[in-house]
């Protein structure tokens, strides 16, 4: 193999020997093997973390009152139903908001003030969580507490769920309403970043053909951007559920933790992944039950992870599906 | 837009009269005056450059959505001036309509870009059913999709995206089609169909071709326009201007020995 790139045919040509068979024998097998290391990284990270899980948890049986409403038999429906309560009403917000600031930014706004603003939604995205959760805990709940709160009881109670049959004498401003505005700030920055790109990619001389039918900017952006989005609509979706589903520190300094399911709005409850969080130290205690209780939560890790796993695999699904739509094949 | 104008005696369904279009940085047209008869197609050709997307542009007020850009002088459609403060350029847009570069077909279906321009006026479901036949017929492309109009437009190939666009265009009764170098994306025989769409659409309107090809200016215009550095050269009747140019700089262009 005189013109393989070798150390050896690098050199001089007067120093250039013949490379021994079996050394380009390892050579080949090197250059075939060596990119399956890196490429492999994610899929052996994948397998550890569910081989671990599995390990720990022992494949413990809870019987059916696992998937039952009852901590004390320990049941995991408290949690996943506090999961999709608090994220479920947190996307739908940010979806909404996201797709207003990103039409303002891509449609509306001059270029020079869009330019100066998309910035703070890209600096907004790298916050660490903590300290939104700091920032909910100290700041945002107790304002909510006083002032927010006893108005919505007052004029919005008659909706099921917002109202609240005696006020706490010191009001608290946790609790689920709270861990869901916390959770909609904390991935409003990511939806609003993917679908503010997505807009973006839209030609303009498809906006201009759009225009050029007479049709208004609004009418443009509704028939014709956010259709030619989708992908990127569906991947902010997407994208922004799996972080407010598997989000911890930030939910569970504001959710007013307690293993039930809420009564309203204001009351407290657990996610999986607060649960976790904040009852794992009691897990590590060398007793029969916290041998058992450490193998439920990660019996309940499993769960969560399963549960964001078949949300990115349907999510997948559907941008595949979506983009062959609009691609026409 | 005044519902009864009509055209006025002098025959131009639109005319431009001294038309300057500034950057900040310099002046795209200079002084460009001509007019649009009805039943004619005038290309413009020219250079990269000499301003003749600019010129198309500004017949249906295209050029506000760029930025920075400050348009003097009057383009007259049925003799007002688009540029009235009082006219509302979403409603000129209805009236003159345009086909880009590149096919522009919207992601839905076939009959649904076809109808888009009557579903923003809230045009009766039979009404556009039957716009949506006649303009994909006029366009050319009916007899190929026909079966299909659920389709996604995407689908489509790049000729008959382009003769969508100007169906598109058409379902709203337009009665001036601005075409910026329309098949500059397609192959021969795509350019083909769409040129003889030209040929039969300009029976019944006005119809203003920008092309950098003087080929296709010479297969299918009635008039042709000279731009240079944002000058109108010469216009006149297409063969005379082909074959005995007044100018030097239109001989060169049409000669193919500008440079």
């Amino acid at each position: 193999m005189p013109e393989s790139p070798s150390p050896d045919s690098s050199g001089p040509p007067e120093s250039r020997q013949p490379v021994p068979p079996a050394a380009a024998g390892v050579r080949h097998i090197l250059r075939k093997v060596v990119p399956y290391v890196p490429a492999l990284i994610p899929l052996g990270l994948t397998l550890a973390i569910v081989f671990t899980l599995l390990y720990e948890s022992h494949l413990q049986n809870f019987g059916w009152a696992f998937f039952g409403f009852n901590f004390a038999d320990y049941g995991i429906m408290i949690f996943v139903v506090g999961s999709f309560l608090t994220s479920v009403p947190a996307l739908l917000l940010a979806m909404l908001i996201g797709l207003g600031i990103s039409i303002a930014s891509t449609t509306y706004l001059p270029r020079f003030v869009s330019a100066w603003l998309d910035p703070f939604v890209d600096l907004l995205a790298g916050i660490p969580s903590i300290i939104y959760g700091i920032w909910g805990y100290f700041v945002v709940a107790p304002y909510f507490g006083v002032n927010v709160w006893p108005w919505s009881v007052m004029h919005l109670g008659w909706i099921p769920g917002f109202g609240r049959a005696q006020f706490s004498p010191a009001p608290s401003g946790d609790g689920l309403a709270l861990a869901i505005i916390i959770l909609t700030l904390m991935i409003l920055p990511i939806t609003t970043l993917l679908m503010r790109d997505a807009l973006r990619s839209v030609p303009r001389d498809l906006w201009e053909s759009g225009l050029a039918l007479g049709a208004t900017r609004w009418e443009v952006t509704r028939r014709v951007a956010i259709p030619y989005a989708k992908r990127g609509v569906w991947g902010a979706a997407f994208l922004g559920f799996g972080r407010a589903i598997g989000e911890t520190v930030a939910v569970a300094m504001v959710i007013d933790q307690a293993q039930k399911l809420p009564l309203n709005v204001y009351d407290g409850t657990s996610t999986m992944a607060s649960l976790i969080i904040e009852t794992i130290d009691s897990a590590f205690i060398l007793t029969p039950q916290g041998v058992l209780y450490l193998r439920f939560l990660t019996e309940l890790a499993l769960i969560l992870l399963a549960i964001t796993l078949a949300v990115n695999i349907a999510g997948r699904w559907i941008i595949r599906r979506t983009f062959t739509e609009v691609a026409g094949i | 837009m005044s519902a009864g104008a009509s055209i006025p005696s002098d025959g131009a369904v639109m005319a431009v009269d001294k038309l300057s279009v500034l950057s900040k940085q310099r002046r795209i047209l200079d002084g460009v005056s001509l007019d649009f008869a009805p039943h004619s197609l005038t290309a413009v050709v020219g250079p990269s450059g000499c301003g003749k997307t600019t010129f198309i542009r500004t017949l249906n007020r295209m050029t506000e959505l760029t930025p920075g850009l400050r348009v003097e002088g009057a383009v007259r459609y049925l003799g007002q001036d688009i540029y009235d403060p009082t006219v509302n350029p979403v409603l000129v847009r209805r009236r003159i309509g345009m086909v880009f570069q590149r096919p522009t077909v919207f992601p839905m279906s076939i009959f649904e870009n076809a109808a888009f321009g009557l579903r923003l006026i809230h045009e009766d479901e039979d009404v556009i059913d039957a716009a949506v036949q006649e303009s994909l017929t006029r366009s050319g492309l009916w007899d190929e999709v026909k079966t299909d109009l659920d389709r996604s437009a995407l689908s489509l190939s790049g000729g008959q995206q382009q003769r969508l666009c100007i169906a598109r265009a058409l379902a709203v009764r337009p009665k001036v089609l601005l075409l910026d170098e329309p098949t500059s994306a397609l192959d021969p025989a795509a350019t083909q169909r769409v040129e003889q769409t030209m040929e039969r659409l300009k029976q019944e309107i006005v119809l203003v071709l920008v092309t950098h090809n003087v080929g296709q200016a010479a297969r299918v215009s009635d008039r042709l326009a000279f731009l240079h550095a944002g000058h109108l050269v010469e216009i006149g009747p297409t063969a005379e201007v082909l074959e005995r140019p007044r100018e030097a700089l239109t001989q060169q262009f049409v000669t193919g020995r500008y440079d």
